[in-house]
């Protein structure tokens, strides 16, 4: 029964988390596709296991979030969840200012909250338990994060 | 409470979902439902032993006595002479005691 209602849920789900899989990936659609047939994977398996603490949702993020670090590492790509380079691109401007540039540019954290905040419409306090981080952390990434890209925009404007 | 610097924000985003409308979302994985049993084995496993029962050469045996045995022995006449003595005999008329000999020996 719960496997069913499970299934059903994440079947409804499932055009999000491709969406955030390919953000997690660097907006690479052939990995992001990859990322979420190993996430159903784990699920299926019993490898990831939904425990009703949270919502399916927060959940299943943060086994995408996870797994496709966890590629990412295997790539050699990343080091891990811990070290994801906070300070980086901090005064670059993108060359690219395609929406997807201007993500990239942010600093990995940044960016993860921008998204799950204003396009996956989630809540700081749900983005600090897809991060598993504590929610002043989130913030402050939230803060800056948002101070950075509305300076982008800005910056883009005006050039064009 | 969004404020004018976060609606500028939301309307990049917005504008990103938009884009994002026509990426090629791929198929929910439908899982399998695994059979409870794959009858397909003990069908073919029976199959094989019915096949194996008509194509295996069978050897027909004969219990049936035969209706008559011919005995040859070799006597000595009243002057000491060898014979040939040829008798026949039915099959069930010869049967002798695998102990006879004990008898006739000792």
């Amino acid at each position: 029964m719960k496997k069913h209602w499970l299934e059903t849920i994440l079947k409804e789900l499932h055009s999000e988390a491709y969406h955030w899989s390919r953000q997690c990936c660097s907006f690479d659609d052939d990995r992001a596709k990859d990322v979420l047939q190993l996430v159903y994977l784990k699920i299926l398996e019993g490898k990831a296991v939904y425990k009703e603490k949270s919502q399916v949702k927060t959940w299943l993020f943060s086994v995408i979030r996870f797994t496709a670090y966890e590629e990412l590492r295997k790539e050699g790509k990343n080091t891990s969840l811990d070290h994801l380079a906070d300070m980086a691109y901090e005064d670059d401007h993108p060359e690219n200012d395609s929406h997807e540039a201007l993500l990239q540019a942010l600093p990995e954290r940044q960016k993860e909250v921008l998204l799950m905040v204003f396009y996956h419409n989630m809540t700081l306090e749900q983005c600090a338990e897809v991060m598993q981080l504590h929610i002043g952390t989130v913030r402050t990434h939230y803060d800056r994060g948002k101070k950075k890209l509305k300076e982008w925009i800005e910056k883009t404007r005006i050039e064009k | 409470m969004r404020n004018e610097s976060d609606r500028e924000i939301q309307s990049f985003f917005d504008q990103l979902k938009e884009k994002d409308l026509k990426i090629d979302i791929p198929v929910f994985p439908e899982p399998t439902k695994p059979s409870g049993i794959n009858w397909w084995i003990p069908f073919g496993i029976a199959a094989s032993l019915a096949l194996g029962y008509f194509l295996w050469p069978q050897q027909k045996q004969d219990f049936n006595p035969p209706a008559e045995v011919i005995i040859i022995t070799l006597e000595k006449d009243e002057n000491d002479n060898q014979q040939i003595l040829i008798e026949e005999k039915t099959y069930l008329e010869t049967w002798e005691s695998p102990t006879s000999s004990l008898l006739t020996e000792y």
